[in-house]
């Protein structure tokens, strides 16, 4: 059993919190390029990730669990599809529980 | 004519009775571990909180609830079907990884686990267990995650019933916060010309009463109340006390199913029962 390596729940604004540190969070994709892809965080901030080079087809909504590289960028070690059918402001309130009152459940 | 008391306390609750609020029972059970059969929504950094803190013997405890049926949502990792009759994976839900242990018996079994891949998010249900200084997920249930909105809820979950139980521990310092404002307002009314005398509940009764059923009574053991055949309205009750009349109703009926007070003309009217 290991706990050595968390990642915390951002969105946007805590994004910048947590630079050099692992973080997932879930973005709304608006474009994809060779290597990274372009989404709105659950609270309306850009996001860009850089990742694997060749990118699969992608839902609407992108799980991406990472290196913070800044307070707009995630270096993605891994992403999953999340689907079309998901809810950004759940899991917005989701993130400042997780960050704040809650922390100790995760982090 | 008609006798003073025309209702028979006992008979007018024959058979049904109030149950006792909720907020009460759960109250005057906090201080001891509940044992908790159901399954409870985790995240592996509770798990291996709690496992630090207790110590092997111990079993596990989360909140003072001692667990043994968890569920958990997250990633596969490190699948390892080698073995016919079990398979054994890791998950990671972003909070740690626990390692998870299926045993694989029936084809039905074989079936759920074969659309388990690494790097898919399933939602466990199973069974906690610690074998030699290591804690394991001996799991009954694996489903693949369909909806994603799941996660978010599982997490939500969590924080949920975390919360509900710390809140739980924590109400009977909330109660005495709220029990000295209470006795505060009624020493106020002495003032006004009401009949309420002032209700200073000095006296505690060692039966573990809070302050608020004590205003309560004493405000309907009066003689002005008490000769009101059809009783004291509720909202009168909060009127003359300055409780605002929801934190009133539980209290009111706990009173009613310890049998202290009953209700008269209606719902709403309540007189003390006297002995």
């Amino acid at each position: 059993m290991d706990t050595s390596s968390p990642s915390a729940f951002v969105n946007g604004a805590l994004l910048r919190r947590y630079i050099g540190q692992k973080v997932r969070t879930v973005i709304q994709v608006i474009g994809s390029d060779t290597g990274s892809v372009v989404g709105k965080s659950t609270d309306d901030l850009q996001i860009v990730v850089r990742g694997p080079s060749t990118t699969p087809p992608l839902t609407t909504y992108l799980e991406v669990i990472g290196i913070a590289e800044s307070d707009n960028s995630i270096r993605a070690e891994t992403w999953t599809n999340f689907g079309n059918t998901f809810d950004p402001q759940n899991y917005n309130e989701l993130c400042k529980l997780a960050s704040g009152e809650f922390k100790h459940l995760f982090i | 004519m008609f006798s003073s008391s025309q209702f028979e306390p006992n008979s007018a609750f024959s058979g049904g009775g109030f149950m006792s609020s909720q907020a009460y029972e759960s109250s005057s059970s906090t201080a001891k571990n509940r044992e908790f059969q159901g399954l409870v929504p985790v995240t592996v950094k509770q798990i291996t909180e709690c496992f630090q803190s207790g110590g092997e013997k111990s079993g596990l405890v989360i909140n003072g609830i001692s667990l043994t049926n968890v569920s958990l949502v997250g990633l596969v990792c490190d699948k390892d079907d080698s073995k016919v009759t079990e398979v054994r994976f890791t998950l990671d839900d972003g909070t740690g990884r626990i390692d998870c242990k299926r045993w694989v018996n029936e084809t039905f079994d074989a079936r759920e686990m074969e659309s388990v891949r690494d790097g898919t998010y399933v939602r466990l249900n199973g069974h906690l267990k610690t074998f030699q200084g290591k804690t394991q997920l001996l799991v009954f249930s694996v489903r693949p995650i369909m909806d994603f909105n799941e996660v978010t809820f599982h997490y939500i979950e969590c924080i949920h019933f975390y919360s509900q139980n710390s809140e739980s521990k924590g109400q009977q310092a909330g109660d005495v916060t709220q029990s000295v404002n209470t006795t505060f307002q009624g020493g106020s009314n002495t003032n006004q010309a009401v009949p309420l005398n002032p209700v200073v509940s000095s006296q505690n009764d060692g039966n573990g009463r809070k302050n608020l059923d004590d205003m309560i009574l004493d405000y309907l053991k009066q003689p002005a109340c008490t000769a009101r055949q059809q009783g004291i309205h509720i909202d009168e009750i909060a009127q003359q006390l300055k409780i605002p009349k929801n934190k009133l109703e539980g209290v009111i009926q706990s009173l009613e199913g310890d049998g202290l007070i009953y209700s008269t003309i209606d719902e709403y009217h309540f007189k003390h029962v006297e002995l």
